[in-house]
């Protein structure tokens, strides 16, 4: 049982037990807060009977015309609470929010091409790699950019893989 | 900055935006150079000008960048100027915002606004300069009349803002909101609202003055459209009607958002508490403060419903129905809300005249079997866990124990058997148990734990492994049976279970923050502070995690670790208190009104912060410790805080009321449930229940607010500004008594008094009775160990009341006169008495936990640097006149009984420090008979006692190539317990060593200063 909510600045103070992974970066403050001012229902937690963090997704919408979109720019849960498809919930909430409030196409995330565990986790919700990054992480290590097209997109044209892999520069948005 | 190129205040774009582009760029040096050939074409334009500010202030020279934009100011408000343009306006705000100074951005804007009293750009300008100022009504006066001028629906909403942030920030605004909602009222009827935001708003408004409703009529009208999700409007309707006390409209409302989100346990919640016409106390999320979850559990309890047992009775019957309907419906494992529903439904029972319910006992069990596999199944029915009598615990865990065969190898399995420790060690039942049965159930977890292990070989190194909590649980017991028995060996086995876990898989945070506590324990802070940096905690998680290591590094000898972790806390909390208002007036761009709100009540809780309102002070100290040595440095550092007279301001009453406390306390061993505490400095209490186990942490965890920790922080921000009394007042006394005999320093000793007072109350005491403490002490009258817990507070009293002696017109000691050297001998017995006290006490470092070492460091680094720094400034006040008067023989100086009195108390802070140094070099053991002895702790081969886990351990390791095989086995080929051992005598000697460095050096200082005081007393 989990109560999916709004997030909120407060919960920046019991996260910890979230971010302590070392998977999951703790972005500075404006990052957190430009999110929540710009995008609140792209942004929500997940917390248990005792109050306690579960998890959150952060994500927003941009883009124009048929690339108007949702992005995940994070989803994380605390260990405690992983193997019973919270991330699923989270993604499923953000992916409902960008297709019937905003009408968006499609919903895309970037991945680390070395993370399969996660790779998986988003094929199994219905996500394709639509284009590699290359050394899109620190100048390191490649993303792949994954989509999920939303029922705006009947032709589901935006999920068509690209070709070839394009460098950071080439991408539209940050 | 693109945007502004168009306008560029009346200067061609194409000369303007090489200047931005190397500001962007960071080529300071050239932008300064191309402004410098603009100002030459434009003298007076104000824009010019402020561009250099801003290049200036970028290069780091703030004086200058300042004089600069006031130039700009003043050209802007001179009469013949052309352009006066936001772009020059915004640039200079920019300047003055990075320069701190808010009011002259603020003032420029309007300025510019009475000039041109319709250009909204300005406006907005000079509305966004009252956000970062936080001045509402300003904010509300300026949004009003951006409304009035062009009629747009946000302007109405940004007031409407404001005049919440004024109702939520003083206590007479609440006649404001009937203003507010006339205006939306009178805005709606004309032109309707146009967003979600401003819709819940208004909302809002109407809730605060309980217009529930009015709320619920708008909601249900065309605008209640806005709200993008059912759900979302539901579970606000449910609200509203909740508290209408409208009970049975709200319950129908919640059974729908649970028919959609069966798993809402909040919604949940509030479904019965309509059922029941009662709230049920929910934890407060908003709060975000210390809850337990034993404590929510009693507060419920006194929350009883006025309804008559039999309507209680029949309602948890119909919501029974509805939640098996629901648990029907919804037959996948993730959605295990109706099913907890069972649970707290015959809760409500026990609660509302059943309190032998044997259906709670039941659904428990149900629930436990269905979902005991789930590593979180255990705390998702905590408080629950926590009604049972110790009978039905019993039966419960026979229960678990029966639900699954344990002897099979799969991850169900193994999450049933964590389930069945998780619950035990929830319910401390684990207490009760012998010492032989404890240790029977360590070791049963870190087999489970290591048999298990084939199942993560193929899982991603990265990810978390199957039955990692088993390693913490059993570590938590070997921790417990070190309390109990005080058997080092248990410790140190509590120890390898983490780092065994830790090289399996590096990435377990949970064990390294056990493992922070610890070694910190251990007296091998190194340890603990490379664990913690392993955890890379930045940003916001400094607020909440940095409490596991700070409190231990301020009082240990490294002072430069306790530095940076200090510079790296305060640089995070001042920036973002700084930005802070920046994103608010980003939020009202957005029209996100709603995190308007939010921002300042959370900008507001950090900035009342407890653990920054205390660092602030530890910075400060930190500084003066680390230069101690050097009275001149420590000045300077005195000098750039204001001799401390902020940090004097901090502890007022009004700064020290509702503070807020945001650290993450879950984390925390059970042993140390907040920095505050630690139970294994306790003797183990054998007569503990695990009633009386949880009853205890409760009371730690909310003592935490009104405790010690809040006189200690009032404490340690009088001490910086004692130390520059202590140092100036006795100074200048000795200065001009030597030229006149006497003299003393009126307003730097009623200052001390006062101060010292305060210091005195902070302990507890009445400043009379703390200086009869300090004498007591001093005399051998009263022990040392009946003031143990504060014993470096009273050092440090007795330092500061020698000075506010020196400065004085009379002693302040009862019994004495001005003249009499008393004040010396009290400083110098109390620092031997105390110091002997520890040394005495001195066990064997290496092999005594919570050793007197830290204690030691605490001293040394603390009151006794402030009394060499009383030495210091007395000794060089009387220096250069002791020069001149080279014809004099020492016995017509006016000051020599005091310096006398000074070189005696050199000699005895010598002598002590010696000692110090001498006990310090007998701990120091060669590395392998160091390892010899620790070892020695877990080589016990009888069934009980340590040593078997350590074999176990290290026998796993040597087997895990042919039994486990994969990357697994090969993670663990480096492993041995001697290794960890070996670093853990590194360590301890590590730190050893740094205090030692700290006692050599204030030696040297005290050589030099007793070779000076001996040419000139003969």
């Amino acid at each position: 049982m989990t109560t999916i909510r709004r997030f909120c600045c407060d919960d920046l103070l019991r996260f910890a037990s979230v971010n302590l992974d070392h998977l999951t970066e703790t972005f500075n403050m404006s990052f957190y807060m430009t999110y929540l001012a710009r995008w609140p229902d792209y942004f929500h937690a997940a917390v248990n009977p005792g109050g306690r963090v579960m998890g959150y997704i952060m994500g927003k919408v941009e883009g124009q015309g048929e690339s108007w979109h949702g992005h995940v720019t994070a989803v994380s849960v605390a260990s405690e609470f992983r193997r019973q498809k919270l991330a699923k919930k989270l993604m499923n909430l953000l992916e409902e929010i960008s297709d019937k409030m905003d009408k968006a196409y499609f919903v895309d995330l970037f991945v680390r091409a070395s993370n399969m565990p996660a790779i998986r986790m988003y094929e199994k919700l219905g996500y394709v790699v639509y284009r590699r990054v290359l050394r899109y992480y620190s100048g390191e290590e490649d993303g792949l950019d994954m989509r999920k097209a939303l029922s705006q997109d009947v032709e589901k044209k935006s999920i068509i893989p690209l070709k070839r892999p394009i460098t950071p520069d080439e991408l539209e948005y940050d | 900055m693109a945007s502004k190129f168009g306008l560029a205040g009346g200067i061609p774009e194409r000369r303007v935006r090489p200047i931005w582009d190397a500001v962007d760029s960071r080529q300071y040096k050239a932008a300064l150079k191309l402004c410098t050939a603009l100002l030459a074409k434009h003298p007076t334009s104000p824009y010019a000008l402020a561009l250099k500010a801003l290049i200036l202030e970028r290069m780091g020279k703030p004086d200058e960048a300042l004089s600069v934009s006031l130039n700009a100011k003043e050209l802007l408000y001179s009469d013949n100027i052309f352009h006066f343009d936001d772009l020059t306006l915004s640039t200079l705000q920019i300047v003055f915002q990075r320069l701190d100074r808010l009011d002259l951005a603020t003032s420029c804007y309007e300025y510019a606004c009475t000039k041109y009293p319709s250009n909204l750009e300005l406006m907005m300008g000079l509305f966004n300069c009252y956000v970062r100022e936080y001045s509402y009504v300003k904010q509300q006066q300026t949004a009003l009349k951006m409304y009035k001028t062009v009629g747009e629906e946000r302007f109405l909403l940004w007031a409407v803002c404001s005049i919440q942030l004024q109702v939520h920030f003083s206590s007479g605004g609440v006649k404001l909101l009937a203003l507010a909602e006339a205006l939306l009222k009178k805005h709606i009827n004309s032109h309707s609202l146009h967003e979600p935001e401003a819709l819940s708003l208004y909302v809002s408004i109407l809730e605060q003055q309980e217009k529930y409703d009015a709320a619920l009529e708008v909601l249900s009208g065309d605008l209640g459209s806005l709200l993008g999700r059912e759900e979302d409007k539901l579970r606000l309707q449910g609200r509203l009607l909740t508290q209408a006390s409208s009970y049975p409209a709200a319950s129908e409302i919640y059974q729908k958002v649970l028919e959609s989100c069966p798993d809402d346990w909040e919604s949940f919640l509030h479904y019965i508490g309509c059922l029941l016409e009662h709230d049920v106390n929910l934890p407060k999320p908003s709060t975000g403060e210390h809850t337990c979850p034993s404590c929510s559990v009693d507060s419920a309890l006194s929350n009883k419903t006025s309804l008559s047992k039999e309507l209680v009775e029949s309602r948890l019957t119909s919501a029974l129905s509805f939640v098996q309907s629901l648990q029907e419906n919804n037959s996948s494992d993730c959605v295990r809300g109706p099913h907890l529903a069972n649970i707290e439904i015959e809760r409500q029972r026990c609660l509302n005249g059943n309190p032998d319910n044997i259906k709670l006992m039941e659904a428990l069990v149900k629930y436990l079997h269905r979902f005991g596999h789930l590593s979180c199944s255990a705390s998702d029915v905590e408080i629950y866990l926590h009604m049972l009598s110790n009978n039905e615990i019993s039966e419960l865990l026979g229960e678990i124990t029966r639900s699954f065969d344990a002897s099979s190898i799969s991850a169900n399995t193994l999450g049933s058997t964590i389930t069945l420790f998780k619950v035990q060690e929830l319910l401390g039942t684990l207490f009760t148990k012998s010492t032989s049965e404890l240790q029977g159930i360590a070791k049963r977890m870190v087999d489970t734990f290591y048999k298990n292990l084939p199942l993560s070989n193929d899982l991603d190194p990265q990810e978390s492994m199957y039955g990692e909590e088993l390693l913490s649980m059993a570590s938590s017991i070997l921790v417990q049976l070190y309390w109990r028995t005080r058997d080092l060996g248990y410790l140190l086995e509590a120890i390898l279970i983490l780092e065994f876990g830790l090289t399996v898989r590096k990435y377990v945070w949970q064990y390294k923050i056990t493992l922070v506590h610890l070694y910190s324990y251990l007296g091998a802070l190194p340890l603990a502070h490379k664990w913690y940096t392993t955890l890379e905690v930045k940003n916001i998680l400094l607020e909440s995690v940095l409490h596991h290591i700070l409190p231990q590094m301020l009082n240990s000898p490294f002072l430069q670790h306790a530095a940076d972790l200090v510079k790296d806390y305060l640089k995070f909390m001042d920036d973002h208190l700084k930005e802070s208002a920046d994103l608010t007036c980003l939020a009202y761009r957005h029209r996100t009104y709603s995190k308007v709100i939010e921002f300042v009540q959370f900008k507001d809780r950090l900035h009342r912060s407890m653990q920054y309102i205390s660092v602030k002070s530890d910075s400060v100290m930190l500084h003066l410790k680390q230069k101690a040595d050097s009275l001149d440095e420590v000045e300077s550092i005195l000098e750039s805080v204001s001799h401390g007279t902020k940090l004097v301001e901090l502890s007022n009453e009004d700064s020290m009321k509702d503070l807020t406390f945001n650290e993450d306390l879950d984390a925390r061993p059970w042993w140390t449930p907040t920095s505050s505490v630690n139970l294994l400095s306790e003797p183990f209490d054998e007569s503990s229940t695990p009633a009386s186990y949880r009853a205890k942490m409760c009371k730690h965890i909310s003592n935490e607010k009104d405790g010690s920790k809040l006189k200690d922080v009032e404490r340690k921000s009088l001490v910086p500004r004692l130390v520059y009394l202590s140092t100036h007042g006795c100074a200048s006394f000795l200065r001009e008594s030597e030229s006149n005999g006497v003299s003393s320093d009126v307003t730097a000793s009623g200052e001390m008094k006062t101060l010292l007072e305060k210091y005195a109350r902070s302990i507890g005491y009445s400043f009379d009775d703390a200086l009869s403490v300090v004498l007591g002490i001093s005399s051998g009258k009263k022990a040392v160990k009946d003031f143990a817990p504060d014993i470096v507070s009273w050092m440090s009293f007795a330092v500061f009341i020698n000075a506010w002696n020196l400065c004085s017109n009379v002693s302040v000691i009862p019994g004495t006169d001005q003249s009499s050297q008393n004040s010396w001998w009290i400083v110098d017995n109390l620092v031997k008495t105390c110091i002997d006290e520890q040394l005495t006490d001195t066990n064997q470092m290496l092999t005594s936990p919570g050793s007197n070492t830290p204690l030691l460091a605490w001293m040394v680094t603390e009151p006794i640097s402030w009394h060499l720094l009383v030495i210091q400034s007395c000794m060089r006040s009387m220096a250069p006149q002791g020069k001149k008067k080279k014809k004099g023989g020492p016995s017509e100086r006016p000051n020599t009984p005091h310096l006398q009195a000074i070189r005696s108390s050199v000699q005895c802070m010598a002598d002590t420090l010696q000692r110090v140094q001498k006990c310090l070099s007998d701990q120091m053991k060669p590395e392998d008979q160091a390892l010899d002895i620790l070892v020695s702790h877990l080589q016990g081969t009888s069934a009980e006692g340590p040593g078997q886990i350590t074999r176990v351990l290290d026998e796993s390791a040597a087997a895990a190539s042919s039994e486990i095989g994969g990357r697994i086995a090969h993670s663990l080929e480096p492993w041995s317990c001697a290794c960890v051992m070996r670093r853990i005598v590194g360590a301890e000697n590590e730190t050893i060593a740094e205090l030692r460095k700290i006692c050599t050096s204030k030696l040297k200082l005290l050589a030099s200063a007793s070779a000076s005081l001996s040419l000139v007393l003969h």
